[in-house]
């Protein structure tokens, strides 16, 4: 998920000691403590879930490519370098799937991005 | 205490209205969830001719990095030709594209003050008699800006003005360069659907015409009775086809989670409201593709969103929102268009 949460709690920490000046319009105050709530909550809701998404989608990709996921490393940022890696390893899969007119390569293909985008779907998620 | 913009937008309004005395700005407020602009409103007031004066006014501030780059004089033009007309916006008064005063361009328009814009206030409850009403003005209004004469506004003489069978190839261009630009990781959904697009392009515009950018619940005044009193955020006006407007209403991220357009009513009313009022046919296939397009330009939208906060040059809360919450969901809207959900 980009941005990261640590970032994104970097810059609420940020927002908040801002807010605590007393210069500060009460409305902008209000609005920014309402913004920064609702994104508080999806924070947790990222960081539970971010590292087990990664996994599971770096296995379903590699498994897809005939690929080998590195997993030498769990931590974040490694797991989501993995998975750019892969992805853009199956837009060329996709891609090259389209031209060779193979529909059960492309059936495989969409099945998984169904999956990627349920996996990566908040609470909260209008679609 | 006196907002620290407040001097400098008085000094700078003073310099535009010679020949009053005891300028002075007052209640400057930050009008939240802007993130190509930021937006403030504030009250002007003045003494002339004997008698003493009061404006609400609205500042429109290019922010550091803006989710969308476009020219601030651009937007000034599109709401400045729509004055007078059918289609209700806000009048302008001054345009400024030095940074030197408030240290980034702006403009300066009068305020439609009493009005809702908020999706969320108009689905609570207290509105829902009125939105029939005010799905057939949000469309026709729509309809009166795709059946206007872009020459005749003068619009030509500040947008580009593409051929009827370029509008698609030009727009997806662009859109396609934004995510080149600026995507954080592969976008493998996006990436199928503009392959998808290029492989099937839409027939030519049926003519040309002003293309809102943005035309979407949430981008409109509308009161109690169910009128929409002002169109806003014109910040990605262009001309193209037509269609491109009707189909980012229908966005399925604008459907605010009620399975209508725009949360308003079924697709289908609202185009047969647009097609009435514009004079223009909807051929289905064509608003399909335009459909899929947008959720193209959607990703762009929230690609840079996520870009402008990781580069650092606009860390506003609602860039986190944007991305956090609507790139998964434009993949879903992409997935639900193409058949694959």
């Amino acid at each position: 998920m980009t941005p990261t949460v640590p970032s994104v709690l970097a810059e609420l920490a940020e927002l908040a000691l801002r807010n605590a000046s007393p210069d500060v319009p009460a409305a902008e105050r209000a609005n920014a403590l309402t913004l920064s709530s609702m994104i508080l909550g999806l924070a947790a809701e990222v960081a539970d879930g971010e590292a087990d998404c990664l996994v599971a989608e770096n296995r379903a990709l590699a498994e897809l490519l005939a690929d080998a996921a590195d997993e030498t490393s769990f931590r974040l940022s490694a797991l989501r370098a993995e998975n750019a890696r892969l992805r853009a390893g199956l837009i060329a899969a996709h891609a090259a799937a389209e031209t060779a007119g193979d529909d059960a390569r492309q059936d495989a293909i969409w099945a998984e991005l169904r999956a990627s985008t349920e996996r990566r779907k908040l609470s909260v998620a209008p679609v | 205490m006196d907002h620290p913009l407040a001097p400098r937008i008085a000094a700078y309004v003073a310099a535009r209205m010679p020949g009053t005395q005891g300028l002075t700005v007052a209640d400057v407020e930050k009008i939240p969830g802007g993130a190509s602009r930021e937006t403030y409103r504030f009250r002007l007031t003045w003494r002339e001719g004997g008698r003493d004066h009061e404006r609400r006014l609205i500042l429109r501030r290019d922010p550091p990095a803006s989710l969308i780059d476009t020219e601030r004089r651009i937007e000034f033009a599109a709401y400045r030709a729509f004055e007078g007309s059918a289609v209700p916006v806000p009048r302008m008064l001054w345009l400024e594209e030095d940074a030197g005063p408030l240290g980034a361009p702006f403009f300066i328009a009068e305020e439609l003050a009493g009005f809702q814009t908020s999706p969320q206030v108009l689905f609570s409850g207290p509105y829902d008699a009125v939105l029939p009403r005010l799905a057939e003005r949000k469309w026709t209004i729509l309809g009166e800006i795709a059946r206007a004469d872009p020459i005749a506004l003068g619009l030509t003489e500040v947008m580009d003005a593409p051929a009827l069978d370029a509008c698609w190839r030009r727009e997806l261009d662009h859109w396609e360069g934004v995510i080149d630009r600026e995507e954080a990781e592969p976008q493998p959904i996006a990436r199928a659907a503009i392959r998808w697009l290029r492989a099937h392009p839409p027939p030519p515009a049926q003519r040309l015409s002003v293309v809102h950018g943005d035309y979407r619940t949430g981008n409109f005044l509308y009161d109690a009775a169910g009128e929409v009193q002002g169109v806003l955020d014109w910040e990605m006006a262009h001309l193209g086809d037509p269609l491109e407007d009707l189909a980012w209403s229908f966005n399925p991220i604008w459907r605010m989670g009620r399975g209508l357009a725009g949360g308003l009513v079924p697709q289908d009313e609202a185009v047969a409201v647009w097609a009435r009022a514009s004079g223009l046919a909807v051929d289905p296939a064509a608003l399909h593709w335009w459909m899929l397009f947008n959720c193209v330009k959607g990703q762009g939208i929230w690609v840079g969103s996520a870009r402008a906060f990781i580069d650092g040059g606009n860390t506003e809360p609602i860039l986190i929102y944007a991305a956090w919450w609507l790139l998964n969901a434009q993949d879903r809207a992409i997935l639900e268009l193409m058949g694959k959900l």
